[in-house]
């Protein structure tokens, strides 16, 4: 019997900066060196067969990502993956769990991110101030290259969706939930792009992805 | 957790391409504490970091210092333009990869040449750094520039800016000097006692400790040592190569590099004596590993990286005495593993069905052969001793594999090359071609595609040839030009190289210290990457060498007597100049000479009393 598994992983520090195809190479070494009991695809070109629900940018930071594999030994202990991968990976991506998908991955909509943003020469209550100060606008928008050639996409929705409660007079921090995955996306380093159009000044961001959710706000598994 | 690399770096992270060449923290890469080591040494590659993190020699070196504790060794590439143009306008000095620290803080900053138009490259690393470039304004025992490498058996170009040279294989020599600093500092000698030190181990190469004298027409009429150095400059090499460090693991990197894989070096050195290949020269005698050695490393590398591809390296893999044996005990283990073989480097006539089926687990990409001319009475006159019906007969054996790729390697501008050996290429391309559909047992259904690549050859010291005249450019094009229209087919893909890169890495092959203001001025300019299409500019170079008031043609497209002093000479890689100039003689006369297993022609080699020279014939 094939078995689904969702290993449930992190992404940070210098990981943060290696693209979605590197991951998936870096992830596939790992699992080849560990052993697991990884079904192979039965093509020309057999292959461990390893997808992921929603692949994440470069330059993003992320506290719960997952990939899925199938695995064809009925006895493998699953919650052993863990201890079995980590040694076998960078330290900028670690494997905290190793479940049974509860979800189909076409069912992700939303996706939670929290930044810490900066512009040299500002404070940040300063920076809170002109970004907030954009949500009296009638839209933000943006250029974006879609399949369709490049177009307008306002991003003043979102901006008005940041919640800055964690921010001090130190840092700008912000919570966002987003639209994510197949039907909609929206990549929050381009609402920054819309912003820094705005104020005219380069914003300095560390975006950390901290989970995925479905269409009724139930947290994806 | 801490975070190597600077906050100020890691606001242009973002910013530009592959970011994650610029961040380290790789599997396998070494962190250790800088308060307790007492050496510290940065490995600098003159190049981006996916093709210096590919470089076998780098990854040799880096473990080995890396073995000792009291030494840390990192690693430093050249950022891409883009990068760099970040780090100059924010003052953000160059880093090494496991520390995140300047260059400035270290003992010993190496270099590796590899390639004559890194050299902008290094200057510039250097000046990335905030380093003064010219070895008299780095005054202070501290950031010793050192480099070694296969273009350091011409150093001369970079005499002004380059510490100490190390001639030859490094693992032993590195190390003797990086004891004999520690030993420097703790009695606080100045750089230019630990620098006269330095001079009397075998091996070193202080370029400071020498005057050079020309003569009006520019060639050298003295080249004196000072100081006590020594007047000739012996090369180190390792002669037991079971015991000689070798890594038990690489740096994995997190982004995709040149050659991804695990690489096991087989033996070292050349049989063959090809005339105008350096390696074959620099590297004499052949010294192999052992069977048993080469697979226990090739276990412990694939178990410690994770890689399922390892490939066999050497100068010419299918050389090693008992290749077939080798092959045969590695794929036991290979095919256990799932870990596919590759055997780069083959010579046209080491292709055997034994060898083929051994390597059949790879993925069917292609097969390339080195012919390098187009016709044998060239080929006799380059020691390539490689037959047109062996050629055919391997890519036969090829065809009936089921290979339809097939990439052929020539070089246009070979000494005694006429039109008639550049139209030879073309013939010998279609033959191949010809050969594919005169083969029953080819792969049915598909076409064949040969892809012929001619580069320009480019005359290096230490071989027979390095008395020619290179061909000039426009000769160059000229026969690039009757090559391409000589091939009549559209199964024969050609690809040639631009004539123009060649000149300069000529002219920097066999330069002398006149090129080291050149080089200043070129860095002042702010050249970099040369070996880049995208960024090497041939105009400017040439206004550079003009505001010098040098001809680069001197160096390159003048053939020098046999008797002028060449600015290499006093190097001495174990092979003798009567050998060389032997070798060249018969050049002329398209007369080869045996390999080393076939006979011993007599080189100097044997000097070192081991390897092929004592193997029994």
């Amino acid at each position: 019997m094939l078995k689904n598994v969702r290993i449930w992983f992190t992404k940070e520090f210098e990981c943060k900066y290696i693209s979605h195809l590197d991951l998936n190479r870096c992830m596939l070494r790992a699992v080849r060196r560990a052993e697991l009991p990884i079904w192979y695809t039965e093509g020309f070109n057999p292959h461990p067969f390893v997808t992921f629900p929603l692949p994440i940018s470069l330059g993003i930071s992320a506290k719960r990502e997952c990939m899925d594999i199938r695995i064809v030994d009925d006895d493998f202990e699953i919650s052993q993956i863990p201890e079995l991968m980590n040694p076998l990976l960078p330290r900028g991506i670690q494997v905290f769990d190793a479940t049974t998908p509860k979800t189909d991955a076409k069912f992700i909509t939303f996706a939670e991110y929290e930044a810490t943003i900066s512009v040299d020469g500002m404070t940040a209550t300063e920076l809170r101030e002109s970004v907030s100060a954009l949500c009296e606008l009638e839209c933000v928008t943006i250029k974006k290259k879609s399949k369709k050639g490049m177009k307008d996409v306002d991003v003043l929705p979102y901006i008005k969706a940041m919640d800055f409660d964690k921010s001090d007079s130190e840092n700008c921090r912000l919570s966002v939930i987003l639209p994510a995955g197949n039907t909609k996306n929206v990549a929050l380093p381009l609402v920054f792009k819309a912003i820094e159009n705005h104020i005219n000044k380069e914003i300095n961001y560390d975006i950390v992805k901290l989970n995925m959710y479905t269409e009724g706000m139930e947290e994806f598994e | 957790m801490i975070f190597l690399y600077s906050k100020e770096v890691e606001k242009i992270l973002l910013k530009v391409q592959k970011p994650g060449r610029y961040t380290g923290g790789e599997i396998n890469s070494v962190i250790k504490d800088k308060d307790k080591v007492d050496l510290r040494f940065a490995f600098c590659f003159p190049d981006t970091y996916e093709i210096g993190m590919s470089h076998l020699g780098m990854k040799i070196l880096y473990s080995q210092f890396n073995s000792y504790e009291h030494i840390w060794c990192e690693r430093v590439f050249a950022p891409w333009t883009d990068m760099e143009e970040l780090m100059r306008e924010r003052n953000i000095p160059l880093y090494a990869l496991e520390s995140g620290d300047p260059l400035t803080e270290f003992d010993f900053i190496g270099f590796t040449l590899q390639y004559e138009l890194s050299y902008t490259n290094v200057l510039n690393m250097l000046s990335l750094a905030g380093i003064p470039l010219l070895s008299k304004d780095r005054t202070e025992l501290k950031n010793i520039v050192v480099a070694g490498g296969t273009c350091v058996s011409n150093p001369e170009p970079l005499a002004d800016f380059i510490d100490i040279f190390f001639i030859g294989e490094g693992e032993e020599v590195d190390i003797e000097v990086m004891e004999l600093y520690r030993k420097c500092r703790d009695k606080g000698c100045t750089k230019k006692e630990f620098l006269r030190l330095a001079a009397q181990i075998k091996g070193v190469y202080v370029p400071a400790l020498y005057d050079v004298e020309y003569n009006e027409d520019g060639t050298i009429c003295r080249f004196q040592p000072t100081e006590g150095a020594p007047a000739r400059v012996e090369k180190r090499l390792i002669m037991d190569m079971d015991n000689v460090y070798y890594p038990d693991s690489f740096v994995v990197p997190l982004v995709e590099i040149v050659h991804d894989r695990a690489i096991e070096e087989i033996f070292r050195g050349c049989i063959r004596g090809c005339r105008f290949c350096q390696a074959g020269f620099l590297n004499r005698p052949v010294r192999e590993k052992s069977k048993e050695t080469i697979l226990s490393q090739c276990k412990t590398l694939c178990e410690n990286t994770g890689y399922d591809e390892i490939s066999l390296s050497s100068l010419s893999s299918s050389d090693y005495s008992d290749i077939v044996g080798l092959l045969t005990c590695l794929s036991e283990w290979s095919d256990d593993e799932g870990v596919s073989l590759s055997l780069p480097s083959l010579r046209v006539d080491g292709f055997t069905d034994d060898i083929m089926s051994r390597i059949k687990t790879v993925r069917k990409s292609g097969l390339t052969f080195a012919p390098e001319a187009g016709t044998q009475r060239l080929r006799d006159a380059i020691n390539k001793n490689v037959r047109e019906d062996e050629l055919l007969k391997t890519c036969h054996v090829a065809f009936s594999g089921g290979w339809t790729n097939v990439k052929l390697y020539f070089m246009i501008g070979l000494p005694t090359e006429t039109y008639e050996d550049v139209e030879g290429i073309a013939k010998l391309g279609q033959a191949v071609v010809n050969e594919f559909y005169r083969c029953e047992n080819r792969a049915k259904g598909r076409g064949v595609n040969v892809t012929v690549s001619a580069s320009s050859f480019v005359p290096k010291p230490h071989t027979p040839f390095q008395w020619e005249a290179q061909n000039s450019i426009e000769t160059i094009e000229k026969k690039q030009k009757h090559l391409k229209e000589s091939i009549t087919t559209k199964k024969i893909t050609f690809n040639y190289h631009a004539a123009y890169t060649s000149f300069l890495e000529g002219v920097f092959a066999r330069g002398d210290r006149k090129l080291c203001k050149v080089l200043s001025k070129a860095i002042e300019r702010g050249f970099h990457f040369d070996g880049w299409n995208d960024c090497f500019d041939f105009e400017a170079w040439m206004d550079v060498f003009k505001e010098c008031g040098i001809d680069p043609k001197f160096y390159a497209s003048r053939k020098r007597e046999f008797d002028e002093i060449l600015p290499w000479d006093f190097l001495d890689y174990g092979v003798s100049k009567d050998f060389l100039k032997k070798e060249c003689e018969k050049a002329y006369n398209s007369e080869t000479t045996p390999n080393c297993r076939e006979k011993c022609s007599g080189c100097g080699a044997a000097c070192y009393k081991g390897g092929v020279c004592v193997e029994k014939r």
